[in-house]
C-alpha cells in the first residue's frame, strides 16, 4: 500500500533530476538554492525500503524542506505582500513540495498524508506555480488516498451504527423591514444592452433574478455542508476569526474545511469565524466546476482571467444564504467615518445597524439602498459601492469583481 | 575566552558538518544525516586562540570571526561556500577594524575606508567601497549600501531588522525608523516611519545598548533592565505566544533549546495552562519591560531573526528567549555546569554564539 502511494506520488514528479529544473531569479540567494540542490539530490536518491540509511535518509529530506519553508517563509513576511518577490514564493512552493514528498515517504499513514495534504495547501495559499502545477496535482494523489483509507476504516468499523449528519437547526436573526423607497430594485434575466445601459455604466445597483438558476451549485451538486466536506473537507483554508476585521481579537488562521465546519459553523455559540476572501476557487477547482461566470461580468473592460472570484462562507450574522444588504453611493463617503489608517481606508468605523449617532452624527443623513437577498439571486455593486452585508442564516457566496 | 556557538548548522557555519556526523566521512553523507543540521548544545567554535581578541557577526548561512590580533584585523568565514581547507580565511581583509556579515554581502570597516564584498560572486574587487573620513551616514548590508543619517542624533550604535532600524544616541534616547507592520518602531502603531522617532515610552530612561532581530527590537537600560517590542511569533519577546501553546507547537528547527530539561519544563506548563484564559500576545507595539528572573540585571542582549538572546550579568547566563518549544526566557544551563561565565551574546538570524570565559578569567577582564 505504502509502496502503491509512492508511485503514484513518484508519477507527478518530474523522472529524475535532470528533468527536475531548480533555477532562481537574483533575489534568492546562493546559500538557499544550495539547500534546494540538496532537497532534490534526497528526494532522488535511491535506497531500497529496507535499507538502514531510509529512515535517517527520510529525516534529513524532512529537515532540509522545512529549512526552505521556513527561510522563504521569513521573506515572505517581508515587506507588503505585493511586494514580495515571486521568486521567493517559487522557493516556498518547492519547500512545500519538497516537505509534501518528504512526508510520503516510508509508510506515511492516514495522519502523514493529511499533513502532507496542508502542506501542499500552504504552498498553494502562498507559494507560486511550479511545475506545471505540480502542488495541485500532488493534492489530487493525496485526498484520493485520504479517502481510499476512511473509506478502509468504515468497513473495518461496520458493526457500529453510522451515526446520523445531525441536522443543524439555525436561528434566522430577524431580517430587517426593507422600506420601499430605500429597495433595490429587481429584474428578471434583463438584457445585457439593458444590464450596461441603466446599470453598469450609470452605477445603478440591481438584483438580478434567474440569472444563475443553471449552477451545479444549486442543482446536482447543490452545496450543502455535506457538500462541501466531501470534495473539501482536509483542504486547508484561512479563516478570519472575529465579526469584523477591524476588531481588535480579530486575526486569522489556518485551518480545514472541516474543523472550520465543526468549530464556527455547526455550534450555535462561540466566536464568529468565515472564510477569508481568498481565491478559494484556484485553491479547489472542483468547486469552480460548480459556478459559471455571468454574462454580465464580461461587459467589462477586461477577459475573463481577469475576473477575480471570491468566495464568502460563514454562519449567521456574517455573510449568508439570505443576506441583508445595505449600499451607500460613493458620493457619501464623507458621512460613512472611513477609517483614517491605509491599510483600512476603505472601510467604515460606523456600525451600520446600531449606529453612534454622537460619534458619527452624519451617519443617518447619508441615502442608501438596501435589500434581503435570497439564494440565487445575484446582486450588482457599482464600482466604489459601500456595502454593509449581514447573514441572515448560514451562507456561501461567490463574488465576482471585474473592471 | 572561547566563542560557542548552537542552532542552525545546514552550512557547517558552527561546526563543519563532515566532522559532526562522522569524523572523515563524506559531505553527502552529512546531507543525509539530521544531527548534521542542528547544534544542540553550544559547540566550542574553532579556529581561535583563545588568546586573541575576536567579534561575530552571523548571517543565515554563514559565520565571520574577526580577530584582532596587533593592530592586524582579518576575517575567518566558515559556512555555505567556504573551503575549510585555508581556513576560511579571507585575505581582502588584512587589517581592517570591524566586520559585519549579511546574507550576501561582507562589510568590512577599515581605518579610513568601508568595503562591501559580494560572497556569491567573488572577483578581485569590492562590489562597493567608499571613503569613511566624511561621517553623517551608516552602511547597511544590502544595497543602497550607505545610507545619510542626520548628524544632531549622535549616534553611537545601530542595529538594522528585516526592514526597520534601531539607533542609541550619544544621550540614551532610542530612534527607531522603518517599516511597523509588525510593530518593531515601537510606537504604538503598526505604520511606517520615513525619518527617525525616538520611541516615547523609553523617554527619560537612560538606554545602554540596542538590538534588532528580523521583525522585533530590544534594549537594554543603563540599570540592566530589558525592554523589547515587535513581533512575538514564535514568542522571540519572551511573552506568551499562541503559536507556541496550540497544536504541536512550531516543528521548526532553527533556534533550538541548548538545554533539554528546559524544554521538557515548557512543554508541562503548557499543557497546564489551558488555551483559553490565556491572553496572547502576537504584536507588542510598544516596549515591555521582560522580568528574566528576580534580582539579575542584564548585560547584553542579541536578537536572531525569530528568537532573543540575553546575558545577565550576575550569574552570566543566557537567557535563551525562544527554543523549540519556548516563550519563556530560559537558562542555558550549559555554561554554569562547566563554570563558565557568558560575556558576550551574537545571535545569528537562526543560531546563537556566546563568548565565554573561566570564572576566574572574566573576573580580572
Amino acid at each position: 500500500m505504502a509502496a502503491a502511494l509512492w508511485s503514484t506520488i513518484s508519477a507527478v514528479l518530474p523522472p529524475d533530476e535532470a528533468r527536475f529544473p531548480l533555477r532562481f531569479g537574483v533575489a534568492v540567494d546562493a546559500s538557499v538554492e544550495e539547500m534546494l540542490l540538496r532537497c532534490r539530490r534526497q528526494l532522488y536518491a535511491r535506497t531500497g525500503p529496507d535499507s538502514p540509511r531510509a529512515a535517517a535518509l527520510t529525516a534529513a529530506a524532512l529537515t532540509a524542506a522545512q529549512i526552505v519553508t521556513d527561510v522563504s517563509w521569513e521573506q515572505l513576511n517581508t515587506g507588503t505582500w505585493r511586494d514580495v518577490d515571486k521568486e521567493w514564493r517559487r522557493v516556498y512552493a518547492h519547500g512545500c513540495l519538497f516537505k509534501a514528498v518528504a512526508l510520503c515517504r516510508g509508510a506515511p499513514g492516514p495522519e502523514g498524508a493529511l499533513q502532507a495534504l496542508k502542506t501542499c495547501d500552504l504552498g498553494l495559499l502562498m507559494g507560486a506555480s511550479i511545475l506545471d502545477d505540480v502542488l495541485q496535482r500532488l493534492v489530487g494523489v493525496l485526498q484520493e488516498e485520504v479517502r481510499r483509507a476512511a473509506k478502509e476504516e468504515k468497513e473495518i468499523r461496520t458493526e457500529v451504527p453510522e451515526v446520523q449528519a445531525k441536522k443543524i437547526r439555525l436561528e434566522i436573526p430577524s431580517a430587517p423591514v426593507i422600506k420601499r423607497s430605500n429597495a433595490v430594485p429587481r429584474m428578471h434575466c434583463p438584457s445585457l444592452e439593458h444590464f450596461k445601459t441603466n446599470n453598469l455604466l450609470t452605477k445603478q445597483p440591481i438584483i438580478l433574478e434567474g440569472v444563475i438558476d443553471h449552477w451545479p451549485a444549486l442543482n446536482d451538486h447543490r452545496w450543502s455542508l455535506e457538500y462541501i466536506r466531501s470534495i473539501a473537507g482536509c483542504r486547508t483554508v484561512p479563516v478570519e476569526v472575529g465579526s469584523r476585521y477591524t476588531d481588535e481579537e480579530w486575526s486569522q488562521r489556518l485551518l480545514t474545511v472541516n474543523q472550520f465546519i465543526d468549530k464556527y459553523i455547526s455550534v450555535k455559540e462561540g466566536p464568529v469565524g468565515y472564510l477569508a476572501q481568498h481565491q478559494l476557487f484556484d485553491q479547489i477547482p472542483e468547486l469552480k466546476e460548480d459556478i459559471r461566470i455571468p454574462d454580465y461580468c464580461c461587459l467589462g473592460d477586461e477577459d475573463e482571467d481577469s475576473i477575480t472570484i471570491n468566495a464568502w462562507f460563514g454562519p449567521p450574522g456574517t455573510v449568508l444564504g439570505c443576506k441583508y444588504i445595505r449600499l451607500y453611493s460613493p458620493g457619501d463617503s464623507s458621512k460613512l467615518y472611513p477609517h483614517e489608517s491605509p491599510l483600512l481606508h476603505n472601510t467604515s468605523q460606523v456600525e451600520v445597524e446600531n449606529p453612534d449617532e454622537a460619534l458619527f452624527p452624519e451617519f443617518l443623513d447619508a441615502p442608501f439602498q438596501e435589500c434581503v437577498l435570497r439564494p440565487g439571486e445575484v446582486l450588482f455593486i457599482p464600482v466604489q459601492h459601500w456595502h454593509y452585508v449581514r447573514a441572515l442564516e448560514l451562507s456561501f457566496s461567490v463574488s465576482f469583481w471585474w473592471l | 575566552m572561547n566563542w560557542f556557538g548552537f542552532g542552525f548548522n545546514a552550512f557547517g557555519q558552527i561546526l563543519d558538518r563532515e566532522q559532526k556526523v562522522s569524523p572523515g566521512g563524506d559531505k553527502d553523507d552529512a546531507d543525509d544525516d539530521v544531527k548534521s543540521y542542528t547544534c544542540l548544545t553550544p559547540i566550542k567554535l574553532e579556529r581561535v586562540d583563545s588568546s586573541q581578541q575576536s567579534r561575530l557577526s552571523a548571517s543565515w548561512s554563514r559565520t565571520a570571526q574577526l580577530r584582532l590580533h596587533d593592530e592586524d584585523g582579518r576575517v575567518y568565514l566558515s559556512g555555505c561556500g567556504v573551503d575549510v581547507a585555508d581556513g576560511g580565511c579571507m585575505t581582502e581583509s588584512l587589517g581592517c577594524k570591524d566586520a559585519l556579515l549579511g546574507e550576501r554581502y561582507l562589510t568590512l570597516g577599515f581605518q579610513n575606508k568601508a568595503e562591501c564584498w559580494d560572497l556569491q560572486r567573488h572577483g578581485p574587487a569590492p562590489a562597493w567601497s567608499m571613503e569613511t573620513s566624511v561621517p553623517g551616514g551608516y552602511i547597511a548590508t544590502k544595497p543602497p549600501f550607505y545610507r545619510p543619517l542626520a548628524p544632531q542624533l549622535k549616534a553611537v550604535s545601530l542595529a538594522l531588522g528585516a526592514e526597520h532600524a534601531v539607533l542609541l544616541s550619544g544621550s540614551g534616547i532610542v530612534y527607531t525608523w522603518g517599516i511597523g507592520s509588525h510593530g518593531q518602531l515601537g510606537h504604538s502603531g503598526l505604520t511606517p516611519e520615513k525619518e527617525p522617532r525616538p520611541v516615547e515610552a523609553l523617554c527619560g530612561l537612560c538606554m545602554s545598548s540596542v538590538a534588532t532581530g528580523g521583525w522585533h527590537s530590544a534594549c537594554i537600560s543603563a540599570g540592566g533592565d530589558l525592554y523589547v517590542w515587535g513581533w512575538n511569533e514564535s514568542g522571540q519577546l519572551g511573552l506568551p505566544s499562541q503559536a507556541m501553546r496550540t497544536s504541536q507547537g512550531h516543528e521548526s528547527i532553527k533556534e533550538t533549546s541548548s538545554c533539554q530539561e528546559a524544554s521538557t519544563a515548557a512543554r508541562g506548563e503548557e499543557q497546564k495552562a489551558g488555551e483559553s484564559e490565556e491572553v496572547f500576545i502576537s504584536i507588542q507595539a510598544f516596549p515591555a519591560l521582560l522580568d528574566l528572573t528576580e534580582s539579575c540585571d542584564v548585560s547584553k542582549v542579541s536578537c536572531g531573526s525569530r528568537h532573543t538572546a540575553a546575558v545577565t550579568s550576575d550569574y552570566g547566563q543566557l537567557g535563551d528567549g525562544t527554543s523549540r518549544s519556548s516563550d519563556e526566557p530560559r537558562c542555558v544551563a550549559f555554561f554554569r555546569q562547566r563554570g563558565l561565565t557568558v560575556v558576550d551574546v551574537v545571535c545569528g538570524p537562526w543560531n546563537t554564539f556566546a563568548m565565554a570565559a573561566a570564572k576566574e578569567e572574566a573576573a580580572q577582564s
